[in-house]
């Protein structure tokens, strides 16, 4: 069953980027995706230029991350992240200052990188998937076989106007980088894949597409979640892959991650700040380019919006946070005026959540065998994305998802 | 402060939305009912007032019945109050199983038989699962089983409408189906299959418009409230089988249609089997179930005596629902393990068309029937004795038929294996044979058509062959008909007007006395009236028209059969007749 969702859009949309001064002080969480096991790098009272590195994930990837201002570390703290937990925070005065350990330099011609410098700058610059996953890019690319990058400007939850935005303002800067990827990989194709209803991106792009032949632009069905990986390769290649797409030799990147290559690769610049759509029951809902480690309190004071329900991400897959910090990949707040939880009736076995259900999970045998272990995992629970639509489907409002999200731990344990 | 889960997006269906859906789709499928048992006898002026709503009557009756029952249960056993009862009473639909019970019965149900059967549906369909949700077997059909196995006969006679009584003489297309194989006995008597397709024939309330439950079936799946794949996969399977079937059987294309168009496997396909709480949820568990649906359909019209079907099927595989679902959910991910099922699926499929289709080929006209089979026929004197076979329903029936005196003196039974045969024992089944006079119309059997089918073809048969040697033609068997004289009739007055003579009789019926005035001239019932009368019944007698039948038959009462479902009332009936017509013959001749 192909499931059309109600847009939202037309709230943030083809609305200027605003940008925000920045605020006195600022949160930079310690967290990349969801790794929170981070080497602190800096002291308290320490002085850090904008885009020092101030700790790195511990693990294998050792992926780093940049003060996004310049000023005194004052403390360490709890704030949350956009998934709801807690997480330590590194609490910088800002002295506006904008000061930088070395001076900024621009590189001419970007496509004179050779791989390994590319991919090791992608690392250095904290580069990380910013539709919301927070995974390490550079390890996509460090593969020898790669021959189809798609760039995902799908974008397919409601309200989210962030990758949008961003092809508005920068559509000629996105199709340059992607050329560059492309020359230092050796890569032979790469698609850019837009929604059918958002034809204005293709026009916008198509401005620009002239002098890049190697670069499609897809249209992609109005269905959600459209902008899943599995769905774009398959809905564009053709195939499937067990764990990572980079097994066919198919990197998939989105826009917005697109652009911070860009300003690595141009600019030398970390991923230190990002656009975010604002968005709900407001007045002026915008798109609005923050620092990371912004607090949301502080960009709710400046444009002046109440602070009410908040949703941090879509309103599928986004979580209700009370306050949050602003991380790589957070892309989205919605404000709601008030939202009250839908009471779940007794269920029908109608079986849209099985039918609507994107990795074919069967949500409502999973709710009535969530007290046998065996059977859980013979409904590979733990295929879930968390993508939400059987509870978005059912008639009987049924919060499958969470059901789903109880089974994928019991399978753990 | 307690975040609260996602997502915060829900669509705006319903299970509201889906309920109210479903009831603008039956809304189409009642007013036929109210127009084809109500409006249309009324019109022709077969029926009165009550009459007219009688349908709708009948209908609402049902559904509040269940309503009531489940509210009631709610209340007593599981003590639920004021907020908690306003859920369940909103929110459990419990009014449609009533709804789809009374639509699946025939309109002449007694009122009474249709209310244990919906408190049944409620109770044991549904409240002994858990309620709502949890049941396992359709609960519409649960209460039909409980009406159909227990009052089996008042269903087989309660199909026709008053206005259908005078037109059409079988119950319902598909009892015909076993007899006979041809247009000319299955449709013709119906008009065409434009009839059957338009519902122009007898049958369950809304069972019968083809037409209407095909529209009602479009609306549903384009707003996606049914699981359509069962519907589709059922019907098709059911359809590749009966053209199969007619191909082999050299039938032609008609036979397909009338099998789809009769009985109730529309409605069933639509509405009963894709009952959401009792269907598989999975798209490859769906498919199965109506692949298998379809399958023991054919098998119950073809193979068994009943030649219905659709409801037992249902039933049958709602059992399996939670295997069919194992299936589905893992063949989700990998198809090749539900593959083997959908191999199983149409080896039977394939396998049952072809079968069943040979085995239809060699069906026989009735007058060279090669199933009859005579293997001695002795003769001594006056008297000769026939040992003859007929096919029955799992066993040849071999019997012994002595003819004397151009009279049945003996049907004697030597030889049969057939499961059903003692339901045709337990209603004397062969005693009614030789008591009539028309044998070729005597009824069979419900339950076991076959077997008695079998039965009245063997005397049937052996006395043309008797026929066809000594040229004679056989008396009715007088002996056997003599019973002892009662007195069970009352005569209030007698007097002559206009040289008539006539009587007012009393008789006692089911729940009061019932009081006729007959009119007789030249020792012939030549009017009659009904004076008073408060049987429960009643209406029963007049649906069926047969103080109509007994006055044709007034000579022969004692053939005339009692009408099930109001045995007291036409018992007393026949008894006013006979008796009155015996006095006066006695008193006047």
């Amino acid at each position: 069953m192909r499931v059309v969702l109600p847009k939202f859009k037309s709230l943030s949309k083809n609305k200027d980027v605003l940008k925000i001064e920045a605020p006195e002080y600022i949160y930079i969480p310690l967290i990349v995706g969801s790794d929170t096991d981070i080497t602190i790098l800096v002291k308290k009272e320490e002085y850090v230029f904008k885009g020092m590195v101030l700790g790195k994930t511990k693990g294998h990837f050792r992926i780093p991350i940049h003060s996004s201002v310049s000023g005194i570390v004052k403390d360490f703290v709890e704030k949350t992240y956009h998934d709801g937990t807690k997480v330590k925070c590194i609490k910088i005065e800002n002295d506006f200052e904008e000061r930088t350990q070395e001076p900024v330099l621009s590189r001419k011609d970007m496509s004179k990188l050779t791989k390994k410098e590319f991919i090791s700058l992608l690392q250095e610059k904290g580069i990380v998937g910013m539709g919301g996953s927070g995974f390490p890019t550079y390890v996509k690319y460090d593969n020898d076989n790669i021959n189809t990058l798609i760039v995902n400007a799908v974008e397919c939850e409601p309200y989210i106007t962030a990758d949008n935005a961003i092809i508005h303002q920068k559509a000629q800067e996105i199709l340059d980088t992607i050329d560059t990827i492309m020359e230092i990989n050796n890569i032979n194709e790469a698609f850019i894949a837009i929604k059918k209803n958002n034809q204005e991106l293709k026009d916008v792009f198509d401005n620009f597409l002239g002098t890049f032949l190697k670069i499609k632009i897809i249209l992609v069905p109005d269905i959600y979640p459209m902008g899943w990986e599995r769905y774009l390769v398959k809905y564009i290649k053709h195939t499937t892959y067990k764990k990572l797409p980079i097994e066919k030799g198919i990197v998939v990147n989105n826009v917005s991650t697109i652009y911070a290559i860009y300003e690595a690769l141009k600019k030398d610049k970390p991923l230190i700040e990002r656009l975010i759509t604002i968005t709900g029951d407001i007045k002026n809902p915008v798109n609005i380019n923050v620092k990371t480690g912004t607090t949301l309190e502080y960009i709710l004071t400046k444009l002046q919006i109440e602070k009410k329900f908040i949703i941090a991400g879509g309103p599928m897959m986004g979580v209700n946070v009370p306050d949050l910090v602003v991380s790589p990949n957070l892309n989205c707040v919605i404000i709601l005026d008030n939202y009250k939880e839908t009471l779940s009736k007794t269920c029908l076995r109608c079986g849209k959540c099985v039918s609507a259900c994107p990795t074919k999970l069967s949500p409502v045998l999973i709710k009535e065998n969530l007290d046998d272990k065996e059977k859980i995992k013979e409904l590979k629970a733990n295929k879930c994305i968390e993508c939400g639509l059987c509870s978005y489907i059912c008639p009987a409002k049924i919060n499958l998802r969470e059901y789903v999200r109880k089974a994928k731990q019991i399978e753990k344990e | 402060m307690n975040a609260i889960k996602g997502p915060f997006f829900r669509s705006k269906n319903s299970t509201n939305k889906m309920m109210i859906h479903l009831l603008v789709a039956l809304t189409p499928i009642i007013l036929f009912s109210f127009y084809k048992y109500g409006i249309k006898p009324f019109y022709h002026s077969k029926t009165n007032f009550l009459g007219l709503i009688y349908p709708l009557i009948f209908i609402l009756l049902s559904a509040a019945t269940t309503f009531i029952t489940e509210t009631l249960y709610e209340v007593i056993v599981n003590k639920k109050r004021n907020e908690e009862l306003r859920y369940v009473i909103y929110n459990h639909y419990s009014f449609f199983p009533g709804l789809f019970l009374a639509l699946i019965l025939p309109i002449n149900t007694p009122l009474l038989i249709l209310i244990m059967g919906g408190i049944f549906a409620i109770l044991i369909g549904k409240m002994a699962f858990g309620g709502f949700g949890n049941n396992i077997f359709n609960p519409a059909l649960i209460g039909y089983i409980f009406i159909s196995t227990c009052y089996a006969s008042v269903l087989s006679s309660s199909y026709l409408s008053a206005y259908e009584i005078d037109t059409l003489s079988s119950a319902t297309p598909l009892s015909n189906a076993v007899e006979a194989l041809n247009y000319t006995t299955l449709v013709k008597p119906y008009g065409s299959l434009f009839d059957f397709f338009i519902g122009n024939i007898p049958g369950s309330i809304g069972e019968v418009s083809s037409l209407l439950i095909l529209v009602a079936f479009g609306y549903l799946a384009f707003n996606k409230v049914i699981k359509w794949r069962i519907t589709i996969t059922y019907l098709f399977t059911f359809f590749i089988m009966t053209t199969l079937i007619s191909s082999l059987a050299n039938l032609g294309m008609w036979y397909p249609f009338y099998h789809l168009f009769s009985g109730g496997l529309l409605f069933g396909s639509v509405f009963m089997a894709t009952d959401p709480v009792t269907s598989p949820t999975t798209p490859i568990g769906q498919t199965l179930y109506g692949f298998f649906l379809g399958i023991l359909t054919i098998i119950a019209r073809f193979l068994t005596p009943y030649p219905e079907g659709v409801m037992t099927s249902i039933l049958t595989m709602n059992m399996f629902v939670f295997i069919l679902d194992g299936i589905g959910s893992k063949g989700r991910f990998n198809f090749f393990r539900a593959f083997i099922f959908f191999v199983i699926a149409w080896g039977l499929i394939l396998e049952l068309s072809i079968h069943i289709g040979s085995g239809l080929r060699t069906s026989p006209s009735d007058a060279t029937d090669n199933k009859y089979n005579i293997i001695s026929k002795e003769t001594i004197a006056d008297q000769t004795t026939y040992i003859a076979t007929y096919e029955g329903y799992q066993s040849k029936l071999k019997a012994k038929i002595v003819i004397e005196a151009n009279k049945v003196t003996t049907y004697e039974i030597l030889e049969q294996n057939d499961s059903f045969y003692h339901m045709t024992s337990d209603v004397n089944y062969i005693d009614k044979l030789l008591k009539s006079n028309d044998l070729a119309n005597v009824d069979t059997v419900s339950g076991a058509t076959y077997t008695s089918n079998a039965l009245k073809k063997l005397l049937l048969l052996t006395k043309e062959d008797y026929q066809k040697d000594n040229g004679k033609i056989i008396e009715n068997n007088d002996n056997i008909l003599d019973s002892p004289e009662i007195k069970n009739y009352e005569l209030i007055s007698e007097q002559i007007e206009n040289n008539n003579y006539v009587y007012h009789v009393s008789s006692k019926g089911f729940s009061s006395n019932i009081v006729l005035k007959i009119v007789i001239s030249a020792n012939q019932i030549i009017g009659y009236e009904v004076l008073e009368q408060n049987d429960s019944y009643f209406n029963v007698i007049i649906a069926n028209n047969y103080l109509d039948t007994l006055a044709i038959n007034q000579n022969d009462i004692e053939t005339v059969d009692v009408i099930s479902g109001a045995t007291y009332t036409s018992n007393a009936l026949k008894n006013i007749f006979k008796g009155i017509l015996g006095y006066h013959k006695e008193k006047y001749e």
